[in-house]
Parts: structure tokens; sequence; C-alpha cells
């Protein structure tokens, strides 16, 4: 039953965009057709994983086979998907936040001329990362991975008459590219040396073919030792596989199109750019874990590259004026915890994270939707403040959001960041360790700042009226911020022994990840809780006793206790300013030169050079036909000459 | 016995000349003559070596010859006289309309 | 013997030929070709071939120089060369690369053919015989010769059309070869 039933989770959606592309014409029934097929999806994912779990651990992985996509030579590739545990909680974050963010979108993209559009977009996206997630293979996977980018970046560009929005589109779509390039030899990669792509084994045409995961200690685990190639392979494919997450998830060095991406709706900043898209690259991360637990190399390079994104992005989250940007640069650090899990092997505490960061983030991002909605568009964290009385349910559920995200007990963000940290502490990353607890402490300032800037204090610019957002949008935040309230409870540590519902999410994935729970650590937990109130208190204290001062063109109130280095947060140290110099710059001047000079000259003067020389060859030659057959006989002797003189002098 | 070497100097010796008269006579009447030279020029180039080698081919191939330059002759000079009555002139020079 | 006449015939032969091109008359040049068939044809009999020497003498020496200074004393085109050349600067050109292949071509026959006296003795004997000829005419090459029964046939037709008189003419153009018949028949 698992094997159609499952098929219908990513078609639900695709059969709404078909209909929202060809058939619906109006806003109404379009964003209810949208909203109804993403929640049929959701229940389904919902029975889908109840019946999953009814099934024995050992065969908790339905594969599913459409028909053979590839097949030329000894590459059989299966339009197939599967369903097992990692997928099911994919699935129905996939599935359940973007519900909800369908449902909000009717209010929220109220009014707009192309709302239809919006909604076959989003219909399109979740069909996409819904492909995305339940691949059983890397090439479906990567037709999902594009076509949410693809998605992204027509949704990013949604409101194409901003010429902002369009150069963040497309920007986005080019910093993508890079990741794929990798992600594509990772692919051939994994091809030239498993000989499939499939994550694990499975039936074609009465074929078996065998699951490169599943040929992993074939490949590997034999042969470790003096022979280097088997790790060699390892570290190659998986660090190809990185470069792509670093693209999708926004890592260093290739975050810099995430921040520019919040020009399109918000709803889609929720949707895409924080609960899922994004997580896609920690999703297939964790998907190919013994690729990268086969290569110490790899690992290293995943670990400091999540613990650096994570801290920078966190201090460029504390400098943003914009609303939006705030919870893009904190996405990119959350983002920047995720990586930093998979890179210590906690696969397990990255899927939390991105599950419960996912529902935070998601309502965090609504909530400033919300915010801009009934502040009329207003996205400057400078004219807002004060909003609490104007918006009392946005006001609560981003405070609970904002409490999440900082890590206070016993919402969700809690139990998943301090899950890392956990594990950062028991296998020994200190550095790390205290790099990421020093982000976790930032996370709270910046959120404390938040909250102060918008909700405390006085309206600082009144032209506008600020008023709670409708019934739509609403209902979803509240469920939302239950949420994440309780999410955190799927996978809490064993505080006490006995205690019967300690790492459910964990024993859940562990027939995938191959995972065994994590010990519960009472000092760092107390230290991480303790840091995320106070400084949570200090920037809200801070913002909140200063908001006179915030004023637009004015300077931050903590620019006089950092100085300069405010700037370089301000400008997430200059990222993509060194993009700018040295690559997008050199490329235009080389392109400028390229159009005025070598085309000009070189093209059309070649193309132009061709054309005079065959008129004034064609004036010359026409001379040669002068009408004297004398003249001809005399040509023709000359070759007869020719030849005879051939014969005589060349060959004996 | 005359060395067949002899023979086929001699042709070659007429053949040059009939292509020089080709080349330099305007008269279309004498440069029919020279291709007629010509065309002499190799029989007895066939018929030396005929001789040479105690075969009786290139006599045929001769016979051939002279059989085909006859047509050749009478077609030639009826088309001479064609162009003769329409440009009133023999001179291959005069036959120059079709040019670049 | 057989040298001494070679010798006369083939110095016969080359000043007819020159004499042939060098001539200024038409009328001249054909005399000139008539002699060196004639020597052609000596030199024919020399080689053995007596059928050969006949029709030389008949079709060629007969039959074809004779319908040449027909058309030359037709055509009145005996002195078409006093006008100036168009193309003068070809003379030169025309007359070094005549030579120029006369000593190629002669190199490439003193290369290519044998010095030693040729075969003789009783193969001689029996060797170029007209029945032999005719015998190989029509078994071996039995085809080509009806093929050029049929070249002849085609030849006579081709010239009967081409000659043929103001059909496929314009009418102006019928009413001056009219024009030309009758001054032609006045001046008979």
């Amino acid at each position: 039953m698992l094997t159609w039933l499952i098929w219908f989770i990513p078609l639900l959606p695709f059969v709404g965009f078909l209909l929202n592309l060809f058939v619906i014409r109006q806003e109404r029934q379009a964003g209810m057709l949208a909203s109804a097929t993403v929640v049929a999806s959701f229940v389904l994912a919902l029975v889908a994983t109840v019946l999953l779990a009814g099934l024995p651990e050992a065969e908790r992985r339905v594969q599913s086979m459409a028909w053979e996509w590839i097949a030329t030579g000894s590459l059989s590739v299966p339009f197939a998907i599967m369903f097992d545990p990692l997928t099911a909680v994919m699935v129905l974050l996939v599935t359940g936040v973007g519900a909800l963010i369908h449902i909000y979108s009717i209010g929220y993209m109220h009014g707009d001329p192309r709302v239809v559009r919006y909604f076959a977009y989003l219909n399109l996206f979740v069909t996409m990362m819904l492909f995305l997630v339940m691949a059983n293979n890397l090439l479906l996977l990567f037709l999902g991975w594009e076509g949410v980018g693809l998605c992204s970046f027509l949704l990013i560009g949604f409101w194409f008459e901003r010429k902002e929005a369009a150069a963040a589109a497309v920007k986005a779509f080019v910093v993508n590219r890079i990741g794929d390039a990798a992600f594509i030899l990772a692919m051939l990669a994994v091809f030239s040396n498993f000989g499939t792509l499939n994550f694990y084994g499975m039936e074609i045409n009465g074929r078996w073919v065998p699951g490169f995961l599943e040929r992993m200690p074939e490949i590997f685990g034999l042969r470790f030792g003096p022979d280097w190639q088997p790790i060699a392979i390892a570290t190659g494919i998986s660090f190809l596989l990185l470069i792509g997450a670093t693209g999708k998830s926004a890592q260093l060095p290739l975050f810099v199109w995430l921040p520019d991406a919040m020009a399109g709706p918000t709803p889609v900043s929720a949707l895409i750019h924080a609960a899922t898209m994004v997580t896609a690259g920690v999703y297939m991360m964790a998907r190919t874990e013994q690729l990268f637990a086969a290569s110490p190399a790899t690992q290293s390079w995943v670990v400091w590259i999540g613990t650096f994104t994570a801290f920078i992005a966190a201090t460029a989250a504390i400098a943003q004026w914009d609303i939006k940007r705030v919870l893009a640069y904190s996405t990119v650090s959350q983002l920047g915890f995720m990586v930093a899990a998979c890179g210590m092997g906690a696969y397990a505490a990255a899927i939390f994270h991105l599950l419960t960061h996912g529902i935070f983030k998601a309502l965090l991002f609504l909530g400033s939707g919300s915010v801009i909605h009934g502040t009329h568009e207003t996205q400057d964290m400078r004219k807002m403040g004060g909003l609490r009385t104007a918006m009392p349910t946005t006001f609560w559920t981003y405070m609970v959001g904002a409490a999440a995200l900082a890590g206070v007990v016993p919402l969700a963000g809690f139990w998943s960041k301090d899950e890392i940290l956990a594990h950062a502490a028991a296998y020994g990353y200190w550095p790390q360790l205290a790099i990421l607890f020093l982000t976790s402490l930032l996370t709270a300032f910046y959120m404390g700042r938040q909250v102060a800037l918008i909700f405390y204090g006085e309206q600082r610019d009144n032209h506008y009226h600020p008023h709670e957002s409708g019934q739509t949008m609403r209902v979803p935040l509240i469920i939302l911020a239950i949420g994440a309230i309780v999410a955190g409870f799927m996978n809490i540590p064993t505080l006490f022994s006995g205690m019967p519902a300690a790492h459910l999410l964990t024993d859940w994935l562990q027939p995938v990840l191959h995972e065994e729970a994590g010990k519960f650590n009472l000092v760092v937990a107390i230290l991480a809780t303790a840091g995320a109130v106070g400084m949570g208190y200090l920037g809200w204290w801070a913002y909140t006793s200063n908001a006179a001062k915030v004023k637009v063109g004015g300077l931050d109130p903590a620019y006089r206790y950092t100085g300069d280095i405010w700037d370089g947060m301000q400008e997430a140290w200059y990222v993509d300013l060194a993009y700018n110099r040295m690559v997008v710059a050199p490329f235009r001047s080389f392109s400028a030169t390229l159009a005025n000079v070598f085309d000009k000259q070189g093209i059309d003067g070649m193309v132009n050079g061709v054309g005079r020389v065959f008129t004034w060859a064609a004036t010359e030659v026409r001379m040669l036909q002068n009408g004297y057959v004398r003249t001809y006989a005399l040509v023709f002797t000359m070759g007869a000459v020719l030849v005879l003189s051939f014969m005589l002098f060349v060959t004996r | 016995m005359v060395p067949t070497a002899y023979y086929i100097l001699l042709s070659a010796a007429l053949f040059a000349i009939g292509v020089l008269g080709v080349l330099v006579r305007r008269n279309a009447l004498v440069v029919f003559m020279s291709v007629e030279l010509m065309l002499n020029a190799a029989n007895l180039a066939f018929v030396a070596f005929a001789r040479e080698r105690l075969s009786v081919d290139g006599q045929v191939l001769v016979f051939f010859v002279i059989t085909v330059a006859a047509a050749e002759v009478a077609v030639g000079l009826a088309l001479l006289v064609a162009i003769f009555r329409s440009k009133r002139t023999a001179d291959v020079d005069e036959v120059s309309v079709l040019k670049g | 013997m057989d040298t001494l006449i070679f010798i006369i015939t083939a110095a016969i032969a080359l000043i007819g030929a020159v004499a042939m091109v060098v001539a200024r008359n038409a009328i001249h040049s054909a005399l000139f070709l008539l002699l060196n068939f004639g020597a052609v044809a000596v030199l024919f009999l020399l080689l053995y071939s007596p059928f050969l020497f006949a029709i030389q003498l008949t079709v060629y020496a007969g039959a074809i120089m004779v319908l040449f200074l027909f058309v030359v004393m037709l055509l009145g085109a005996e002195r078409i060369e006093d006008a100036p050349d168009q193309i003068a600067w070809q003379r030169p050109l025309g007359i070094g690369l005549g030579v120029v292949l006369m000593l190629v071509a002669m190199a490439t026959a003193l290369r290519a053919s044998a010095f030693a006296p040729p075969p003789g003795g009783e193969a001689l004997a029996t060797f170029g015989d007209p029945a032999a000829l005719a015998a190989l005419l029509f078994t071996h090459y039995l085809l080509p010769f009806q093929i050029t029964g049929i070249i002849l046939l085609v030849a006579v037709i081709g010239v009967v059309v081409l000659n043929q008189r103001g059909r496929h003419r314009s009418e102006e153009a019928g009413r001056e070869d009219a024009r030309t018949r009758r001054r032609e028949d006045a001046r008979r």
C-alpha cells in the first residue's frame, strides 16, 4: 500500500501546479486549491509515516519505481521514490510548514496582480522539494535540487519590476550554479566508482541494481589501511558534495545570495529560504552520511565551514536594520549550526535542528511578514517600534519564535541546539564548541535587539497606522508558535533515568543514520540557556533604553562599543564586496573589452574581412575568364607541362 | 631497323609543334589543323609501340583514332561554318563574348 | 637503308609541321599539313602497317584535307591574321610554353622507350598484315567498332542539324541569310 500511496505526496502539489498554471484564473480559487493540495499531501504524509512506523525497524524503507528513467549501458537510473524515516520527517516538515505558509499566503498575497502565478510557483516548489527528499537516487535528487533552485529564482524575482528583486534572483541562481557544478561532478564520481546512482539497492525490470551507500563497505571497508585510494575517493566525492551543499545551504563562501534573496515575498522567504530549500544541503549530507564518515578530511572541512558560517552570519545579523535581513543572516547562522553538526557526526542532531529551525524560523519569517503587512510594506526596523499593542498576536507568536531561536528552555531551539553543543562537548570539538557557544549568545542578542526595535518603545515613523493581520495569517502563526514550543520534545535527552519519551527522533532515524542517542550535558545546557536569557535581555535592554537614538541615517547605539567592527558586521565582513571586486568587476571589464574591442575589431573585422577578401578575389579572379579560348588552352597546356614534369622529375 | 625511341622523339616533337600552333595561331582553321597534327603525332607513337611490342592492338587503336578524327573534323568544320555565318569571322579571338 | 628513309621522311614531316604553323596563309598551312601527313604515312609503312598507310592517305590526306581546303576557300579565311593580335602578350608565352612542352615530352619519351633495335626476324614477316588486323578488329574490338559507326552517324546528323537553314532562326536572320545567298549567287 505504501508503494503507491507515497506517489500521491509529491504528485498532489504537482496537480495543483498544473491546474494553477493552465486552468485557474481567480485569486481565491488559486489560493484554496494550492493550499488544499499541500494540506492533502501533509495528511498523506502523516498516514504514510504511521504506516511506516507500523513496520519492523529493519524494513522501514519503501522504494517504488515508476519507470526506468535512463538506461544507457551500465547506467540505469530509475524514476523512483522512497520513504524511510529520514524522508518521512523531511516530508512532514515540507508539507506541514508548506501547508501553513500556503494558507498564510492567501492573506499575505491578497490583491497582488499575479497571485495565481505565485501559487503555481509555490506548488511547483513543494513538488520539487518533495522529489528532492524522496528521491531514491542522486539524479532524481538533483532534479529536485535544480527544480527548487528554479522555483527559488522565480519567486525571489517574483516582483521583477523591482530591480533589486530581479538582480537578487539572478544572483541566487548564479551562485547556486557553482555548487551545482560540484554536485554534478560528485554524481559522475559516484557513478564511475560505484557503478550506480541509487542510494539503496532495488530491483529494476527484474535486475538487481545495488545502491552506492550499501556498497560503501565493499569499496571502502575492506581496503582501509596502507591502500590510500578508497579514502581519496571518499574525500573527493564528499568534498564535491560539500561544495554543492555550501551553495544550496548558503554556507561560506557561497552564502551571499541568501540575504539578497529576501527581495522575494516574505512567505517565500519563510518556506524556501528558511525552512526547506536551504536545508536541502544538510539533508543531502545526512543522506550520504556514510560517504562523509569515510573521509575524516572532509569532515573537518565540514565542521569548520559550518562553525565559521554560523559565527560570521550571526555577527552580520546583529548589525542589520532590515527586519528580513536579520532573519536571513540568522538562517545562514543556524544552517551553519546544522552543517557543523554534520561535520561532527551528529547527523541526528543536525536533522533535529533542521526540523525545529524549520518551524521557528518559518514562524519568525511569517511574523515579520505580518509586521511588514501591518505597517504597509515597511521593512526598516528604524521606522518601527512599539508595535506590540497594535499587533498582539504577531507580537506573542514572534516572542515565542525569538525565544525558541535564542534557545530558551524549554522551547524547540533550546533542545536542538543543545544537542549539537552537547555532541561537540562529548566528542572533544572544543574550539568549535567555543565558537558555536559564542554564536548562540550572539543569536540571543540579535533576537533581543530585533524584538526591542520592532515591538517596544515608541513608534518612530508615523506615516502608517499599524494593524493586526487577518485570520488566514494569524492562524498559521499560532499553529507554528505551538509547534515552536512543543517541537523540541520529540527528541529531548534523557533527563532522568527511565524517562519514556526521550530521543524519539534519534531512535526513529536510527535505521538510516545509524546513530546512538547522545548524552545530556547539564553544564553546557545551563550555560547555554543562561547565556541565551542574559544576552537576549541585554539586547532587549540595550535597544529599548536607547530607542530614542535609533533613527534613519543615525548610528546604531552599539556602535560606540564596537567602532569600526560594526561596519564590517553590517556588510557581512565584505564578502559581497570581495566578490564584486575579485570576480564581478574583472569579469565585467573583461566582457566590456570583448564587446567593445574584440567583438568590433576581431569578430566583426574577421567577418567583414572575409567578405572584403572575397570581393577583392572575385574581381581579380574574374579577369582570368577573358573569353579567349586560346588563353584557356594556354593554361591547359601549362597543366600538361606540369604533369609531365612531375612524371619526369618526381616519379621514377 | 630504326629504334623505337626515334619514332617516339619525332612523335613528341610533332605533338609539341601542334600545341604551339594551337597556342599562337588565331585562324580557327589553322588551330584545327594543329589539332589534327597532334592526333597524327599520337598515331605515330601508337604504331611505333605496336611494332616494338609486336602487337597489332596499337594499329587497331590508330584505326579508331583516324575514324573518330574524321567525324570530329566534320562536326568541327560544321561548327566553324555556323560560327562564321553569325560572326562573319574565323578568328578564334573574336569568339570571346563569354567572359567574366 | 631503313635509317636513311626514316631520316628523310622525319625531316620532311618536321618541316611540314613547322611550316604549317608558321605559314601566314591558311591554304599554305593546309598544304604543308598534307605534306606532313604524307611523310607520316611513309613512316607507317616503315613500321609494318600497310593498312594504316593506306587509310592515312585516303582518309586524312584525301578526305579530311580536301574538306579543310574546301572550307578555307568557302569562308574566305585565308589571311585573317593580319589584324592586330588582341592578346599579343600570349604569343611569346605560348611559344615558350610550346618549346618547354617539346623538351619535356621528348625527355619523357627518351626515358620511356628503348634504343635497342626492335625485335625482328621471323615474327615481323607476318606482322601488320591487314588480314590479321581485320581479324582482331572484328572479333576482340567488335563493340568499339560498332560504337565508332554510331559516332560517325551522330556526326553526320550533327553536321546536318548545325547547318540547317532558317527553321530555328528569327526572321531577320533568315533575311540576312537570304541576302548572303543572293550575293553569293551573284558572285558566281
